[in-house]
C-alpha cells in the first residue's frame, strides 16, 4: 500500500544559502509526473520568491504526505482539501492560501464530485438508483473523487459499501472512467471536471457518458452531482517559522492570474484560504478522517481498520477451531481407549471371576476326591463299623426268637433287649450319617467350630482302624478352647488324615507303646492340635518333602494328604508342621487362629 | 460223671453292645455267659475250674486276641477258643489255629452256626474234664496198691495167668493169688477185664 512515489527534487537556488531549500509536499494524485508538470511552476515561482532559501517539490500519495506531516520532513503541504482537514484535525497543520479555480462557483467553492453513468444506462436517473448497484471510486481516500459524493449518496439513501459495493481503482483517475465505460461498475465517482478535462484532452468521448443528477452551481462550469467543497489549500506544519509562511503567502496570493505557474495548475492562482467548515461537517457525518471514531463503524469498516487484527482474530479462531477439533478428536480417540480398556478390563475380570470360580470348584472336587480316598483307605473299617451294631441287633433279635421259641422268654428281659436293639440300629445310622457327611462334595462353610469336636468327630470315624492295629487314641483335650473361624468337615479332614498317618507309622513300627496321643490347646490366640504317633519317625531331609504333593513314605499312599491338609489349613490362615517326639515318633502340629465369635 | 461243674461260655469284646448282645444270645440256649470289655480283664477273673468256652473278638485294643489266646496257652488251659472277627484275615486266622483256636468265625455270622460251634466247644471241654476226673480217680485207687500187689495187676491186666506171673516174678502160685486178690479189692474191680480198662483209662504209665 505504502508506496513513494520516485521522489523528484528539483532545486532552484538563486544564491548559494546556508538554509535549506524549503520542502513542498505535494499530492501527486496523478502520478509523479503528472504532478511535476502540474505543480513544479508553482514550486519554482515560490523559489524565486524566496531569495537564500530555494524551494524543493516533494510529490508524495496521500500516505506519504501524511508520514512527511508527521515526520516533518517537509515544511509546507499541497493537497487535497479532504486530506487537509484530516491533518489539520490530527497534525495541526493550517491552510495558508486556497487554490482559486477557473471553474469556482460563487462561495468560491471548487471541488465536487460528478456520478458518471454510461449514456446509454437508461435504468440510473436518480442518486437513489444507485442502490445496490456497483460503483467504482479511485481511493475511498479521494476526497473529490469520493467522500464528497459519499456524503451526497447517503443523504439520497444509497450507502457507497452495501449491495455491490464500490470498486477502489487506485490512481490515476482515469481507470474509473474506464471502469464504467466498459461495464467493471454501473457509475463512476469522478472529481468535478475530470470527465470534461479528459475529454478536452481527447482521452475519451464526452458523449458516451452522463452524469447522474447533475446541479446547476451558478458559475460552476463542470457538471457536477454534488454541492462544492473548497479547492485545494496550500497548508504549512504547526512549527513552519512564520516568517517563512507569511512570505509564502504573500508569494502565493500576490502569483498573477495569468501567471506560468496558475496556468500549469490549471488554476487563477491563490486566494485567501476559504473556510473548511463544511468539509469538516461531510467528515463527521461520513465518520471519516478526524471523525473516523464518531462514525458507527460498518462491518467493511471495520474489517478495512482492523482487518489485521481480524486476521490475527481469524487465525486465532483458526488456531481455535483446529485445536478444538484435535482436542475433540483427541478425546474421542482417548474416550475410545478407555472404552476398550474397560471392555479388556471387564473381559479380564469377568475371566479371573471364572478363574477363581473354576478353582474353588476344582477345590472342592479335590476335597472331596481327598476325603474320599481317605474313607476309600477306610472303607474296611467302616464296614467293620457299621458291622458291629448290625451284629449286635442281629445277636438280640436272634436271642428273643430263640427264647421266645423255648418259651423261656422273661418279658422284662425282652424289653430290655428290643431297646438295645434300637439303640444299635440308631448307631449304625449315626455312623451313615457320618460317612455321608464326610464324603458330600459341598462348598466350604466357614463358622467358628470347636476344634475339640472335630477331633471326636474324626476319632470316631477312625476309631475302629486303631482298635484294629492295636492302638489306643489317647486324647487330651482342653477344655474351654476358644472356637476358630473354619470349616468343620475340612479340620476334621486334616486331624483324620494325621490320625491315619500316625496309625500308619505305629503299623510299621510296632512300637513298645502303641498310642497316639492326639492334644488340644489355646494360647496366644491361637488353638493348636498336636497328634503325636510313637512311629520311626522322620529323617530330617525327608520332613522338608512331607508336604509336597506327590511325597510319600508309604507303599500305596497318593501323596496327597498332607499336601492337602497343608492346603486346608493354610487356607484357614493357620500353619502345619511336623516334629519330633521327644518319646521317640512324629509330632504333627496345626495351628489355627482363635475366633472372636463363639461357637455356633 | 454228674459231678462236673456246669460249663460256662465266656465273652471277650471290647464293643459293648456286640459283647452284651453276643451274651443274650447265647444265654437263649441256656449256657451261662460271662463277658469281658477286654483280654486283661478276662484273665483276672478266670479260673480253670470249670468248663465251657471263649468267643474271642481277635482285634482289640491293649492285649489282642492272639496274645490272650498265648497266654492261656501258657497257663496249660484247655479252654476251646472261637475266634469271631469282622475281617476274613487269612495270616491272622492261620495265626490263631496254630495257636490253639478251635474255630474261626467271621462276622456277621449265623447264629445257629455260632451256637452249634459253641455246643461242641463246650461238649470238648465237659469231655476233656470228664477225662481228667477219670485219670484222677484211676491214679488215687493206684496209689492204694503196694508195688508188689501193683507189679502184679498190671500183670494180670495184661492178661497173664497167674503161673506164668509167678514164674516171672520168682513168687509162688500162693503169693500171686493174695497179691492179685488185695489189688482187686483195693481198685474196686471185680473181674480182670474191669481191671484191664481201669489200667487203659490211667493211660501210659
Amino acid at each position: 500500500m505504502r508506496w513513494i512515489l520516485a521522489l523528484c527534487l528539483c532545486v532552484w537556488t538563486a544564491a548559494a544559502a546556508a538554509a535549506p531549500p524549503v520542502r513542498v509536499g505535494v499530492l501527486a494524485y496523478r502520478g509523479g509526473d503528472h504532478a511535476i508538470a502540474v505543480w513544479e511552476p508553482t514550486i519554482r515561482y515560490l523559489a524565486d520568491r524566496l531569495p537564500g532559501r530555494g524551494a524543493v517539490m516533494v510529490p508524495l500519495d496521500l500516505a506519504g504526505i501524511e508520514a512527511a506531516v508527521r515526520e516533518r520532513s517537509i515544511d509546507f503541504v499541497l493537497t487535497n482539501t479532504g486530506q487537509y482537514v484530516d491533518l489539520e484535525a490530527r497534525h495541526g497543520i493550517t491552510r495558508i492560501a486556497t487554490l482559486r479555480s477557473h471553474r469556482a462557483g460563487r462561495d468560491g467553492g471548487a471541488i465536487g464530485s460528478a456520478i458518471l453513468v454510461r449514456a446509454d444506462d437508461a435504468r440510473l436517473r436518480t442518486l437513489a438508483d444507485l442502490d445496490g448497484r456497483r460503483l467504482a471510486a479511485v481511493d475511498g481516500d479521494a476526497f473529490g473523487g469520493f467522500q464528497v459524493a459519499w456524503g451526497e449518496l447517503l443523504e439520497a439513501g444509497v450507502d457507497p459499501f452495501r449491495g455491490g459495493g464500490t470498486l477502489f481503482t487506485g490512481f490515476p483517475l482515469d481507470r474509473v472512467v474506464l471502469a464504467v465505460r466498459d461495464g467493471a461498475a454501473d457509475a463512476g465517482i469522478v472529481r468535478a471536471c475530470l470527465l470534461e478535462e479528459m475529454a478536452a484532452e481527447g482521452r475519451i468521448d464526452a458523449g458516451s457518458f452522463r452524469v447522474l443528477a447533475p446541479r446547476s452551481v451558478p458559475g460552476f462550469g463542470c457538471a457536477v452531482s454534488t454541492r462544492l467543497y473548497p479547492d485545494w489549500p496550500f497548508s504549512r506544519l504547526a512549527d513552519t517559522p512564520e516568517d517563512l509562511a507569511k512570505a509564502v503567502v504573500i508569494a502565493l496570493l500576490e502569483m498573477p492570474v495569468d501567471h506560468p505557474a496558475a496556468q500549469a495548475a490549471g488554476t487563477a492562482g491563490w486566494a485567501v484560504p476559504l473556510d473548511y467548515q463544511p468539509v469538516h461537517a461531510l467528515f463527521q457525518t461520513l465518520g471519516i478522517g478526524p471523525y473516523r471514531n464518531l462514525r458507527p463503524a460498518s462491518v467493511i469498516d471495520l474489517l478495512r481498520a482492523h482487518w489485521h487484527w481480524l486476521a490475527i482474530g481469524g487465525v486465532g479462531l483458526l488456531w481455535w477451531v483446529v485445536h478444538v477439533v484435535r482436542v475433540e478428536h483427541l478425546v474421542k480417540r482417548r474416550t475410545a481407549e478407555l472404552r476398550a480398556a474397560n471392555r479388556d478390563l471387564q473381559q479380564e475380570m469377568a475371566e479371573r471371576r471364572r478363574a477363581q470360580e473354576e478353582s474353588r470348584r476344582r477345590q472342592i472336587e479335590m476335597d472331596h476326591v481327598a476325603r474320599l480316598s481317605i474313607l476309600g483307605e477306610m472303607a474296611s473299617n467302616l464296614a467293620h463299623e457299621l458291622n458291629q451294631p448290625l451284629a449286635a441287633i442281629t445277636n438280640y433279635a436272634r436271642g428273643c426268637a430263640r427264647r421266645l421259641d423255648a418259651g423261656t422268654a422273661d418279658p422284662a428281659e425282652l424289653v430290655e433287649a428290643t431297646r438295645a436293639i434300637s439303640a444299635q440300629a440308631e448307631r449304625a445310622a449315626q455312623i451313615i450319617q457320618r460317612i455321608r457327611d464326610f464324603v458330600r462334595k459341598r462348598a466350604p462353610l466357614v463358622e467358628p467350630m470347636d476344634v475339640n469336636a472335630a477331633v471326636l468327630a474324626a476319632r470316631a470315624l477312625c476309631d475302629s482302624r486303631a482298635r484294629g492295629a492295636g492302638v489306643t487314641l489317647r486324647l487330651a483335650l482342653a477344655d474351654g478352647l476358644p472356637p476358630v473361624a473354619a470349616d468343620r468337615l475340612q479340620i476334621e479332614q486334616v486331624v483324620l488324615n494325621l490320625i491315619l498317618n500316625a496309625l500308619d507309622a505305629m503299623a510299621e513300627a510296632a512300637p513298645a507303646d502303641p498310642t497316639v496321643t492326639l492334644t488340644t490347646h489355646a494360647g496366644d490366640g491361637r488353638v493348636e492340635l498336636a497328634v503325636a504317633d510313637h512311629g520311626p519317625g522322620l529323617a530330617p531331609h525327608l520332613r522338608d518333602r512331607l508336604f509336597e504333593p506327590f511325597f510319600t513314605t508309604k507303599p500305596q499312599g497318593m501323596g496327597l494328604g498332607l499336601s492337602i491338609c497343608r492346603t486346608i489349613v493354610e487356607a484357614h490362615g493357620g500353619r502345619l508342621w511336623a516334629e519330633d517326639n521327644p518319646d521317640g515318633g512324629l509330632v504333627m502340629r496345626v495351628s489355627l487362629p482363635a475366633s472372636e465369635k463363639e461357637a455356633s | 460223671m454228674t459231678d462236673l461243674p456246669s460249663p460256662t461260655v465266656y465273652v471277650v469284646d471290647d464293643d459293648e453292645a456286640v459283647r452284651t448282645s453276643l451274651a443274650w444270645l447265647i444265654g437263649s440256649v441256656g449256657l451261662a455267659v460271662r463277658a469281658f470289655g477286654s483280654a486283661d480283664a478276662f484273665l483276672a477273673a478266670w479260673t480253670e475250674e470249670r468248663p465251657g468256652c471263649l468267643v474271642l473278638d481277635v482285634r482289640m485294643p491293649g492285649m489282642s486276641g492272639l496274645e490272650l489266646q498265648e497266654a492261656l496257652a501258657r497257663r496249660g488251659s484247655s479252654l476251646p477258643v472261637i475266634i469271631v472277627t469282622g475281617h476274613a484275615d487269612v495270616p491272622m486266622a492261620v495265626r490263631a489255629l496254630k495257636a490253639g483256636a478251635i474255630d474261626f468265625i467271621e462276622k456277621p455270622f449265623n447264629d445257629q452256626l455260632l451256637l452249634d460251634r459253641i455246643q461242641d466247644a463246650v461238649k470238648r471241654s465237659q469231655a476233656a474234664f470228664a477225662g481228667q476226673a477219670r485219670r484222677a480217680r484211676v491214679q488215687s485207687l493206684l496209689a492204694r496198691l503196694t508195688p508188689r500187689e501193683r507189679q502184679v495187676a498190671e500183670l494180670v491186666a495184661a492178661g497173664k495167668p497167674n503161673k506164668v506171673i509167678a514164674f516171672e516174678l520168682d513168687l509162688s502160685m500162693k503169693t500171686v493169688e493174695v497179691h492179685r486178690h488185695n489189688a482187686m479189692d483195693k481198685l474196686e474191680v471185680a473181674s480182670v477185664a474191669d481191671l484191664t480198662r481201669l489200667f487203659m483209662e490211667a493211660g501210659p504209665a
